[in-house]
């Protein structure tokens, strides 16, 4: 026979103002195994809580059941309290009796029904309750980041210059990501590669940071603390102990390939380095282009190399370490706006070129050397149009999203066009302006001051005709038609998830919104944790961001895994699922369905049928159950349970509902 | 068939003797000509007991489970008891390695009742078996059919009609549980109607209940279902399960193309798995 209080709060008139507390003391008082029923103004205040310590003590209480607001709310507060008693502190059942039910209703005659069937099954509930016990998780202090770009380097500096070890994950032959391909920074101009470079050299030579370029993260297991994480580093050719970078290769490789860095503007060569700043300053070479590597003949690098680098054997390596963090900062990508707009000419017109091929364009160390011509004839444009919105804000075609930033990069291609063609024309469709930020609007007043023309309305077709592109569009405020003639078209075009966001995903759990975005733990209270514990976000991966907010969400993830690493152990969630091994049959559906890998089928002896065989066994990691309780309804025999809601609980609240 | 079932004593006694499998689990002579009930045999001398008739009804799959830790053994597969086997290694109930498969076409089986081919038999549409390691006999020609006939026939009812047709279904249920005990996938240690602590089942013998029985079974079973028919012919109320369960193969397989579960040992459980192309009409 358990010894139950019930304890019934007020919340000023939040609660009494339309449910009658006398009333659901009254009905409380009489349910089984109830030995007190109290109400309290307040109950989370210290009277309160002090209050309900007494009664356990005076009244032999051995669990309780407070009618309060929602356990989101308080339920940490209330067993904080109960840590203070002779009382395990699961041995609690809040009522939410404030915001699912007072809060909703507006008189007494409905509310206090409701507050008492809430009751009843609280009571239900807390009768099976069980003593429940966190256990004590190890801690590895190294991070993992996944992604070199500006989030992935600001979150691997921050957590270095805490003290802890480092390594930094990076797909592509150097850091930089996508931000050292621009060439200026909104709202100030200030040169992009001129802040970011020596950020990518601090990480290159930080003694915290490892860093693996060329790499990829092939498999993660383990849990908070305690990730296991396969990296496979390609293989670059080059032994980079002995190579200082100084070139000769480049310049001496006969193979020219579209460079990826200038976003197919420029050329370079099968043995590379992306760019001049690069980190690490080491070329590699690229194996699908090399002539030797293809066709067995060439080695020119290989002689030209005065300290003879090139090791055109070398192989991939695949290591395995432990991590007790991962910050997932792998950006994003841009739409590929040739595939779903036909009507901009889906790519035929070499004249018609997107955002980011327009910053290597206007970029000084770009294939240009920052003269804007056109790629078609090499031409200076006469007239530019930018579209925005391309791929953004377009369901129909694109995605319902606004990619963010691309109001203040529009307006600041305007301004360098302006600025580096005089009396150049520019025109920007838009729908409408976006800039909220610090200087954000005055930079884009500025842009008009300059003279570019704002058109708002979308383009609804780009043609050529007698080497100019037609585009032809709507202006919304005047109601018109309008045509202009452009020698070159900029596309703004949507940012969208990278593409490997899905599979890092779902090997750390972390889930995806309706655009694929990776998911934060909470929109607003939780920005930077994932659903997964000791898994943070940064930048772009989880929704489209500026430079701005990224760096500060680096930061902020960065911080998060710092306090991690501040204890040395961590405490287990105690309501996680647990799998009864006498039911469990090993069919393996709670596998299947684990959005955080916590469950793996183990092989057992067992007897059956008076004979020994092996059977699987569902087996879940403490570390890694977030108590979600997919697995239990997963479960056919109902072998997977989850403590603290366990099914019987919850068939015991059902009946007394139903009683009700 | 006297031919199936000469290889199939010859076969079994080879691999008896040879020590290949410890149990060859066929089908022996009943009490009654039209009869046969489930053989499993251990010594190669009584292969000789082994029969193959139009009166096979009992699907072989469940059996061997039965068996397991014994070592390996054999088992006669038709279309229907190869499917079931693929399920249950699905399912982590069996392992490949654990059984050998002697394959058997098969051109339906007879009710001894009433002499005609069973309900099962005349909506199957693999006779072939499906994975095997020998075949015994010729392969047959698969039946063209509409399998959802009946299904198709439910769904045309208005929900009053219908309501009053599944009343009549449950109120004649006796919950015996002979379908659970024949069907292939039906594979958990426990069942949740028996764990009577949890409460899930009701111990009522009611249309209620009944009707929770049933449809709680078609959503544990219905995903993986291979549509042996077992359960309906098991059923001593002559009830027509496979016909819920057919709804529900129909559905999923509108809805996730979720196909026919047990043609291959890699099928999925189509409720208990979460893509993000997974439609959600009703979010």
């Amino acid at each position: 026979m358990s010894r139950i209080g019930v304890f019934v709060c007020h919340c000023g008139s939040n609660i009494a103002g339309t449910v009658d507390i006398s009333q659901v003391l009254e009905a409380s008082k009489d349910l089984p195994n109830v030995v007190l029923a109290a109400d309290n103004k307040y109950t989370c205040s210290d009277q309160g809580q002090q209050a309900i310590k007494d009664a356990i003590v005076e009244h032999g209480l051995d669990r309780i059941v407070i009618g309060c607001c929602s356990p989101r709310m308080h339920e940490l507060t209330f067993r904080k309290m109960l840590t203070q008693t002779d009382l395990n502190p699961y041995m609690l059942e809040i009522a939410n009796i404030r915001e699912q039910c007072s809060w909703v209703h507006k008189d007494k005659e409905v509310g206090t029904p409701k507050a008492i069937g809430l009751m009843k099954m609280a009571v239900a509930k807390v009768d099976r309750d069980r003593p429940l016990f966190t256990m004590n998780i190890p801690v590895n202090k190294r991070a993992l980041i996944i992604g070199g770009g500006i989030a992935g380097m600001q979150a691997a500096l921050d957590i270095a210059d805490a003290g802890y070890p480092v390594t930094i994950v990076e797909t592509t032959p150097s850091l930089g990501g996508k931000m050292v391909m621009l060439d200026k920074t909104f709202p100030t101009m200030d040169c992009s590669a001129c802040i970011c470079t020596p950020k990518m050299a601090d990480v290159g030579s930080h003694p915290n940071i490892t860093m693996k370029t060329l790499s990829e993260v092939e498999k993660i297991g383990g849990y908070v603390g305690n990730f296991e994480v396969t990296i496979r580093e390609r293989a670059k050719y080059i032994d980079y102990d002995k190579c200082t970078g100084c070139g000769l290769c480049e310049t001496k490789c006969p193979v020219k390939v579209e460079s990826e860095f200038d976003q197919g503007m420029g050329m370079r060569k099968a043995i590379y380095k992306p760019f001049a700043q690069a980190v690490p300053a080491k070329p590699t070479i690229d194996a699908a282009h090399c002539r030797y590597l293809n066709e067995g003949k060439c080695k020119v690098c290989s002689k030209v190399c005065p300290l003879g680098c090139i090791n055109y054997e070398d192989q991939d390596k695949v290591s395995t370490e432990v991590y007790g963090a991962i910050i997932v900062a792998m950006g994003y990508k841009l739409i590929n706006w040739a595939d779903i707009y036909a009507e901009y000419g889906g790519g035929r017109y070499s004249d018609v070129i997107t955002g980011l091929q327009f910053e290597r364009l206007v970029n000084a160390s770009g294939p240009t050397e920052g003269h804007i011509i056109r790629p078609s004839d090499g031409a200076e444009p006469k007239s530019v149009v930018i579209v925005k919105c391309v791929g953004s804000r377009d369901p129909e075609k694109g995605r319902s999203y606004c990619s963010r930033a691309c109001c203040m990069y529009g307006a600041k291609h305007a301004h360098q066009y302006l600025d580096k063609v005089p009396g150049g024309k520019c025109y920007v469709f838009y729908m409408d302006v976006r800039t909220p930020g610090k200087g954000y609007d005055e930079f884009y007043m500025n842009t008009q001051h300059d003279g570019a023309q704002y058109l708002r309305g979308r383009v609804s077709k780009i043609y050529e005709q007698n080497g100019k592109l037609i585009c032809k569009g709507e202006d919304t405020l005047s109601g018109q038609q309008v045509t202009v003639e452009a020698d070159m078209v900029v596309l703004e075009t949507a940012m969208v998830p990278a593409d490997d966001a899905d599979r890092i995903g779902a090997m750390l759990g972390i889930t995806r919104d309706k655009d694929l975005w990776l998911s934060e733990a909470h929109p607003k209270l939780r920005p930077v944790e994932t659903n997964s514990g000791g898994v943070y976000l940064a930048g772009t991966c989880q929704g489209p961001k500026d430079i701005p907010d990224t760096v500060a969400q680096a930061s902020a993830a960065a911080m998060k895994v710092a306090i991690l690493f501040s204890k040395d152990e961590l405490e287990s969630n105690a309501m996680i699922a647990s799998s009864d091994p006498a039911i469990c049959n090993g069919c393996g559906a709670c596998v299947a369905i684990c959005p955080y890998q916590a469950i793996t089928l183990e092989e057992v002896e067992m007897r059956e049928n008076s004979m020994k065989v092996i059977r699987p066994i569902s087996k879940v990691n403490p570390g890694l159950c977030q108590g979600c309780g997919a697995c239990t309804v997963a479960c056919r025999p109902g072998a997977m349970d989850l403590r603290g809601f366990t099914d019987e609980q919850i068939m015991r609240e059902v009946e007394a509902l139903c009683q009700w | 068939m006297s031919d199936i079932q000469t290889t199939l004593r010859t076969r079994a006694a080879e691999l008896l003797s040879s020590g290949e499998v410890v149990e060859v689990i066929g089908w022996t002579a009943g009490r009654f000509d039209n009869q046969t009930t489930p053989a499993f045999i251990t010594k190669a001398e009584d292969a000789e007991s082994l029969v193959f008739n139009e009166y096979c009804v009992n699907t072989t799959s469940k059996f061997s489970l039965m068996e397991r830790g014994l070592g390996k053994v054999a088992v006669c597969v038709r279309g229907c008891d190869s499917r079931g086997i693929n399920r249950m290694i699905t399912d982590n109930q069996l392992k490949r390695e654990e059984v050998h498969l002697i394959g058997i076409p098969c051109t339906g089986m007879k009710d001894r009742k009433t002499g005609e081919e069973l309900l099962k038999c005349r909506e199957c549409s693999y006779r072939n078996p499906v994975v095997y390691d020998e075949l015994i006999g010729e392969s047959v020609t698969e039946p063209e059919l509409n399998r959802f006939d009946a299904v198709e026939k439910l769904e045309a009812m208005d929900q009053a009609e219908r309501a009053a047709f599944f009343d009549s279904v449950y109120e004649r249920c006796i919950r015996c549980y002979a379908c659970r005990e024949v069907c292939p996938v039906c594979t958990c240690k426990s069942c949740f109607v028996d764990q009577l602590a949890a409460g899930w089942q009701g111990k009522r013998s009611n249309v209620a209940e009944n009707k929770f029985y049933g449809l709680t079974r078609v959503f544990h079973v219905g995903d993986r279902c291979v549509e042996c028919g077992e359960c309906q012919r098991a059923c001593p109320m002559d009830l027509p399960l496979m016909l819920l369960n057919r709804k529900m193969i129909k559905d999923l397989d509108l809805l996730f193309e979720a196909g026919e579960a047990g043609l291959d040992a890699e099928g999925t459980n189509p409720l208990g798995t979460y893509d993000v192309n997974d439609v959600e009409e009703f979010m």
